[in-house]
């Protein structure tokens, strides 16, 4: 696509992102102990078989290095954004990239909020509203996003006032 | 002005029934439970005291609701548990709907809704009112709305265009409805239903007393083409119902529409709160050259996209002119349009084929004569060229026109400064033939709603966000009309309680 929004996200997203998916990644690895404990310890009953338990546990390695390895890199690379006065410009996605744009006029409301796993990077992600949609741009240095966000609210105030 | 008074009594019955439609299926559980499989007489018993206990609720709402207009604001007092005063001033009000339900009609009565941006409109309905009283109020809360065009309101009655939809054209628009494929579903879960109820043998006993000499493949091609029937009628009765006496009329600031045969329904729809224009022209309507006028409006506090039936059936030469005349705002010269280059075909023949593949190997595989499913290959294929020919992007001076077919044929016609997004998206296989999606959202009721064109080259699609992106025309003004009026309405709900 053409020429891409100026500013990246800060590079701490990718470890950040790596930590939340590696937590959502034990939650399928305790689910695959489970099933692993069951067929060892009750081996007679036949629900699934081992193929099955190999297989699934070959997929979730390769989800997992996936995961932690690529798609965090792979979605910091392609993720840029870019606020004037007229419109907000996003580009996202791993597979299917994705530009959007919301006029600034639209913006109903922007906001920033951070979980544990942001705040213990120092990120935050902008959420941007309209009255049909609602826009994030992830994991931004906490003051960035605080500065993203009040542009954004000026800019919508200013074209308000425009008329 | 309105003294504080209590609606006409039948608002306890009306009540009662809003009750029951509104948690139906509830009831329909609790029934069941309650009567825990016991006889008959004991589930009897159990729905007459329901019904009593909410006949009795909804007389005892009846005597708390208490409502008046004064200075230019609707005050209603309610609530059987909890007492509630709701205090609406006229300029806040956006929409007042009357309508009349089937208990309302039998006592010759009315219900008046009143809708604003913000709230719930639950709490503000007046379910049983004369309809002399009932327009009093609507002229009472109007009134300071609109003071300026007091004065001419009163006199060019006769401009007042009214369009009305005739017997013949009912009859065409219900026989071709599309809630025919929804009523096919329906009825088709129905019919798998049934052989839950009649054991096999009470089947083939039928089967074999009833229809002799008939073989297996003509016992299936019966039950389908019954269960088309069945459906259809379905579909020609609610279509009738909904649309019978269908009228719009053209006023200064708003359209009205009323329209039903039992449950008639009243709908006002200020020019400004429209957000997008569809023309639908459904499988069984396009052939036959009729299609209907859809409109997005926004601002109803209603949690699904809010879609109001603008005409439910127009002969296509005449939309250009309906259009004119009715939302003259969306009438445009088209000054620049792009089509899906011929390297897209693939994608959308492709489309279908993994869309239908999976159906056709799972009725292959699991009934008899499942073999004539790939058939289905046919029309599939068929419906994914005729996509590919259909869709299109154009705009005219502050319109952007996009066109594309699921099954139906759409044609959505979006003012520049009502896209709340747009958005350009590319995956990796479109990415090699160089195409995209283009995908417009535009606010509707409480969430929004997109439109989509697949498959059109990706320097065009970039081209038109650019378009959309410096949008600095003297449209702005209307725009920021109702931009305004949005955010007041979420900064200070106009609700006290």
């Amino acid at each position: 696509m053409r020429s891409s929004p100026k500013n990246k996200l800060s590079h701490d997203a990718i470890k950040a992102w790596r930590v939340s998916l590696s937590i959502f990644i034990l939650f399928l690895v305790l689910g695959l102990f489970f099933l692993w404990g069951y067929k060892l310890l009750s081996p007679e009953d036949g629900f699934f078989s081992m193929w099955t338990l190999i297989a699934i546990t070959v997929i979730l390695i390769v989800i997992t290095g996936l995961c932690i390895f690529f798609i965090p890199e792979i979605r910091w690379r392609r993720w840029s954004y870019q606020v004037d006065e007229h419109e907000v410009d996003l580009q996202s996605g791993i597979f299917i990239i994705t530009r959007t744009l919301v006029p600034i006029k639209r913006v109903q409301h922007v906001d920033t909020r951070q979980g544990p796993i942001l705040r213990s990077y120092n990120l935050a992600d902008v959420t941007i509203s309209t009255a049909a949609t609602t826009h994030r741009i992830p994991a931004l240095n906490e003051e960035v996003a605080d500065q993203v966000r009040d542009q954004i609210s000026k800019f919508a105030r200013l074209a308000e006032e425009d008329v | 002005m309105f003294e504080l008074q209590r609606q006409h009594p039948a608002a306890a019955l009306a009540n009662a029934f809003d009750i029951i439609r509104a948690n139906f299926i509830t009831i329909v559980i609790l029934i069941f439970v309650g009567s825990g499989g016991r006889e008959a007489n004991f589930t009897l018993y159990w729905i007459i005291g329901t019904f009593l206990f909410l006949l009795v609720w909804g007389a005892i709402s009846w005597y708390r609701f208490q409502f008046s207009v004064e200075d230019g604001e609707l005050r209603i007092e309610q609530g059987v548990m909890v007492r509630k005063k709701l205090y609406l001033t006229s300029d806040r009000i956006q929409v007042i709907d009357i309508s009349a339900g089937v208990v309302q009609r039998l006592f010759g009565l009315v219900a008046v809704e009143v809708k604003t941006a913000g709230s719930s409109s639950k709490e503000a309905k007046i379910s049983a009112i004369t309809r002399e009283k009932a327009e009093k109020l609507k002229a009472l809360l109007r009134k300071k709305t609109e003071k300026s065009d007091d004065s001419q309101e009163a006199e060019p009655v006769l401009q007042r265009k009214v369009y009305a939809l005739d017997t013949r054209d009912l009859l065409i628009a219900a026989s071709t409805s599309g809630r025919f494929g929804v009523a096919l579903s329906v009825v088709g879960v129905a019919f798998s239903q049934v052989e839950q109820l009649i054991s096999e043998e009470q089947m083939i006993h039928f089967v074999e007393t009833i229809i002799p000499r008939s073989t297996n493949a003509s016992m299936i091609a019966m039950s389908i083409f019954a269960v088309i029937a069945i459906a259809w009628l379905f579909s020609f009765a609610s279509t009738i119902f909904k649309y019978y006496d269908f009228v719009v009329e053209v006023r200064e600031n708003e359209l009205l529409i009323s329209r039903g045969l039992f449950e008639r329904t009243q709908l006002t729809i200020p020019f400004n709160r429209i957000q997008a224009v569809q023309i639908k022209e459904e499988l069984l309507r396009q052939p036959l050259g009729y299609a209907s006028l859809v409109i997005e409006s926004a601002g109803y506090g209603e949690s699904e996209g809010n879609s109001t039936t603008l005409f439910p059936l127009l002969a296509k030469p005449q939309i250009y002119n309906f259009i004119n005349e009715v939302i003259p705002d969306y009438q445009t010269e088209i000054s620049e349009n792009s089509n899906v280059p011929s390297v897209g075909l693939r994608r959308y023949l492709f489309r279908m084929l993994w869309i239908s593949l999976p159906v056709i190997l799972i009725v292959w595989s699991s009934i008899p004569y499942g073999v004539y499913s790939w058939f289905l290959l046919i029309p599939a294929l068929l419906l994914g060229y005729q996509q590919y020919r259909d869709a299109e992007i154009a705009r005219g001076k502050d319109i952007l026109i996009l066109t594309f077919r699921l099954l139906s044929k759409t044609t959505a016609m979006v003012k520049k400064y009502r896209m709340q997004s747009c958005q350009v998206q590319q995956n990796p296989f479109q990415k090699r033939l160089n195409l995209s999606n283009l995908t417009i959202h535009v606010a509707s009721g409480n969430q929004g709603r997109a439109f989509t064109v697949r498959d059109v080259e990706i320097t065009e699609a970039m081209d038109y966000r650019m378009w959309l992106s410096n949008g600095q025309d003297g449209s702005v003004i209307s725009d920021d009309e109702d931009g305004e009026a949005l955010n007041e309405d979420v900064d200070n709900p106009d609700v006290t309680r």
